[in-house]
């Protein structure tokens, strides 16, 4: 198609003019149209909400364009940024390349760079599905921060002192609507490295929704931003990935909240293990359905 | 849940959103016009795995689920394509929900074969990636791409002749399903118009029996096509659904879902305006600039990754009919509006999507199928214009076609449309020669293309209204496609009423259908 010509109005000074009128008469039309300067029509019916409540909180951090602007951010700045400061060293990798089903990644806490590392190790699939659960009391006491962190991490508010309901309730829709979920069941970052007990939420989580977890291990995110150090150093680190873990049958939450914490440990101390093969029916049953309580 | 409403323009009505393509208007309506708003979204089941394992075990007039699995059985699914829902449904969408619970009844019965099909009759094939996303990721990896694929209307061998129908229609069915033990087929209804005979009949046909239905004669006598027992073809689908009952073991799962059409970001889409808080406003606004400047693919990439918040408000399983009966009662309950009688004029805003455009681009012969064709139809009784009235249509309705998904688009715009738009017309010339064309029957099975036949079917959806209305006139749309459309172009709504004005006379009555969020009129 020919280009326009300079005086059809759809190119240069004359364009930008007309985008710029249309603009103000827009604005024009809503000042007017929406009474901004008096009280709301009395023959208006009453104000409705018309949209059903959001089922989690930030959900605009899950949606387009944020989702590409933060995978940019990550894939242009944090993941070089990890790799020149702790040239991180990943095993168990092919725990994650096929991942069938929404998970529960469980890990140690000691440094905000764990979530950088243990996002690194996750390959691009599986992190652009990857939801980082972050200290409502921390991080979200202060809406910009909140944010940042959101949009940077694709965090969202995870209540330390709401007890099992709290945590279910936001946690549960973001496995139901196909997302990974990153938690550190310590709760609050270790002061000494040293791995602390783990809170029974991570059970709880994995019992209602009946979905697998993954227990990880971050060693060396201490050396690089210890608790108390806001600024990081270069250090090495090396993230290691476990076998998924299934609730078994009449499992209790505490108990399996116990066995992922024992294997975060064995992670810790090199253990490793094997994987499944055979037939669709197999496969389809190793990959836990998703279900509901009955 | 808030019915809908008819409200009337007064002096005080803020101004109202019309779609335009990927973008908006924001309009004055005349004093006195009444604006058609649906109703808002009915609350969605809570828990809907649990409601689609009650229906499995508890269906309409047939034996539980479990009870037709057997080990060394052969079953086949199948299941809707991305036409529905628009938009697309946010993760998980109903029917993988659906799928992987019969899946994991299948696996625990022990049966080997089975296969999946989407089923698209002359529609695209669909890519792995929008099969993904229908079916979920546990059921793709597990079964794409030797069981899980997409049914070929084209493939001789795959397709199979079964009989004819009291009338005369051909009855051609998927030979995999013809061969099954058992069909389970996944249906997902948005409007009055899909599911029922229909899922299979023309999801899992060919030319040869979808066009029995298909023809200009069929939908004239469609008044509505949204309500089935007033539409001839339906009641040729359900013909020839009954000669598929009747050769094949079907089990048939239907789900419908609310109207949330329109996720947070573009909360105002889905709100009247009325109901437009500060932050809507703004949103507006912004929105609004944005889509005036940016390009029209930047736009597109941007409307098109937009996920529907949809929820499922009810599922039924069992014998076809019964089924669907159930299905339009929740349907009809979610978009029903009374309106009283009809106006002259008629003012729609056309989205920037249809049923024939996921992912791609909604040419002109599309806005006038999804204007003159779907939105016209969504009536019961009569049409919310009088006949002989005028239908004022909002598009940029540029000329603009996708190379990949709509060949055969381009040569009946070029071809066809500039000599003739009269639908018999069409149909007997060319009709024929487009469906059997080699070229486009290999960019059918081979690429990712509509039928040869399709764009036939798009006009044919708008004969009706075609043959109904005195004028069709278009606000913003390029005026030579808008020509050769057999519309007229107007710049501004206001010149459409001046023009509306030769054809219905001075201070023609005028409705708003403010959709989507769909709603279907039921006019007294």
């Amino acid at each position: 198609m020919a280009a326009p010509a300079w005086y059809s109005g759809s190119v240069g000074l004359s364009a930008l003019v007309r985008s710029l009128g249309g603009a103000l008469d827009d604005y024009r039309k809503l000042r007017r149209g929406f009474h901004w300067d008096t009280p709301r029509p009395a023959e208006w019916p009453e104000a409705s909400n018309a949209v059903p409540d959001r089922p989690t909180t930030l959900g605009w951090a899950r949606m387009e364009p944020v989702r590409s602007l933060r995978w940019a951010l990550q894939k242009g700045m944090l993941m070089p940024f990890t790799e020149v400061m702790a040239h991180p060293k990943v095993e168990g990798e092919e725990w994650v390349q096929e991942l069938h089903r929404p998970v529960i990644l469980a890990s140690n806490h000691t440094s905000h760079a764990d979530t950088p590392l243990l996002l690194y190790a996750l390959g691009d699939r599986v992190r652009e599905r990857t939801v980082v659960a972050a200290a409502a009391d921390y991080f979200y006491s202060r809406r910009v921060i909140g944010f940042l962190t959101s949009l940077w991490l694709n965090t969202f508010p995870f209540a330390r002192t709401g007890g099992p309901q709290e945590v279910l309730n936001r946690s549960s829709q973001l496995l139901k609507s196909g997302w990974n979920l990153l938690v550190f069941p310590e709760g609050t970052r270790s002061d000494t490295g040293a791995l602390q007990e783990f809170r029974p939420g991570v059970g709880h989580l994995a019992t209602e929704n009946r979905v697998d977890v993954i227990p990880m291990h971050v060693r060396g995110a201490h050396r690089i931003m210890p608790k108390g150090r806001n600024v990081p150093l270069p250090a090495q680190a090396t993230v290691r990935i476990g076998k998924p873990l299934k609730v078994g049958e009449g499992e209790t939450s505490r108990s399996f909240a116990e066995r992922v914490e024992k294997a975060v440990h064995e992670l810790a101390d090199g253990a490793e293990s094997a994987q499944v093969t055979g037939s669709w029916i197999d496969r389809w049953q190793a990959t836990a359905p998703r279900k509901t309580r009955r | 849940m808030r019915p809908g409403a008819v409200v009337e323009v007064d002096r005080n009505t803020p101004p109202t959103l019309f779609h335009y393509g990927e973008g908006f208007r924001l309009e004055r309506l005349p004093l006195g016009s009444r604006i058609i708003y649906p109703p808002d979204p009915m609350d969605p089941i809570g828990h809907p795995e649990r409601a689609i394992r009650r229906a499995l075990t508890k269906p309409i007039e047939d034996d539980p689920l479990k009870d037709l699995l057997r080990p060394g059985m052969k079953l086949t699914i199948a299941f809707d394509d991305l036409s529905l829902p628009l938009p697309p449904m946010a993760s998980p969408d109903v029917r993988q929900l659906v799928i992987e619970e019969v899946v994991d009844m299948a696996a625990h019965a022990g049966i080997e074969d089975i296969q999946l099909i989407a089923a698209i009759g002359l529609h695209r094939k669909m890519t792995a990636d929008e099969i993904r996303h229908i079916v979920g990721d546990r059921v793709f990896t597990a079964f794409w791409p030797d069981r899980l694929y997409n049914h070929d209307a084209e493939d001789p061998a795959d397709n199979v002749q079964i009989g004819k129908t009291s009338n005369g229609e051909e009855v051609w069915l998927n030979r995999r399903a013809l061969e099954s033990d058992l069909v389970v087929y996944v249906n997902l209804t948005l409007v009055p118009m899909d599911g029922g005979q229909k899922s299979m009949s023309t999801g899992l046909g060919c030319y040869r029996s979808i066009k029995e239905h298909h023809t200009v004669h069929t939908l004239l006598n469609s008044n509505s096509y949204m309500h089935p027992p007033d539409s001839a073809l339906h009641h040729s689908c359900i013909r020839q659904g009954q000669i598929i009952e009747d050769a094949v073991r079907v089990f048939h799962i239907e789900t419908s879902l609310n109207n949330h059409a329109f996720p947070a970001i573009a909360n105002f889409l889905q709100k009247r305006e009325t109901d437009w808080t500060t932050s809507d406003q703004a949103a507006f606004y912004a929105l609004k600039q944005a889509t005036d400047l940016a390009p029209p693919d930047l736009k597109r990439t941007m409307f098109h990754s937009m996920l529907a918040p949809y929820g499922m408000t009810s599922v039924q399983a069992g014998q076809v009919d019964k089924v669907h009966d159930k299905t339009l009662e929740a349907v009809r309950s979610q978009m029903l509006v009374p309106v009283e009688g009809q106006t002259d004029v008629v003012t729609m805003g056309i989205p920037y999507l249809g049923p024939y455009n996921p992912n791609s681009i909604l040419n002109p012969v599309l806005v006038v199928c999804l204007g003159l064709g779907y939105l016209f139809n969504l009536y019961k009784n009569k049409p919310v214009v009088r006949e002989g009235g005028v239908v004022i249509m909002s598009h940029p309705t540029r000329y603009e076609f996708h190379s990949v998904h709509h060949p055969s688009y381009i040569d009946f715009y070029d071809e066809v449309l500039a000599d003739t738009t009269d639908s018999a017309e069409i149909e007997k010339r060319y009709e024929k020669r487009f469906a059997e064309d080699p070229w486009y029957r290999q960019m059918y099975q081979q690429s990712y293309a509509y039928h040869g036949v399709h764009p036939f079917y798009a006009w044919y959806w708008a004969a009706h209204a075609l043959a109904y209305l005195g004028d069709v006139i278009v606000v913003g749309g390029e005026r030579s496609t808008v020509h050769r459309l057999g519309f007229k172009a107007a710049t501004t709504l206001e010149d459409a009423f001046e023009m509306a004005e030769q054809t219905v006379g001075r201070y023609p009555s005028v409705s708003h259908l403010r959709t989507p969020p769909l709603l279907l009129a039921e006019v007294e």
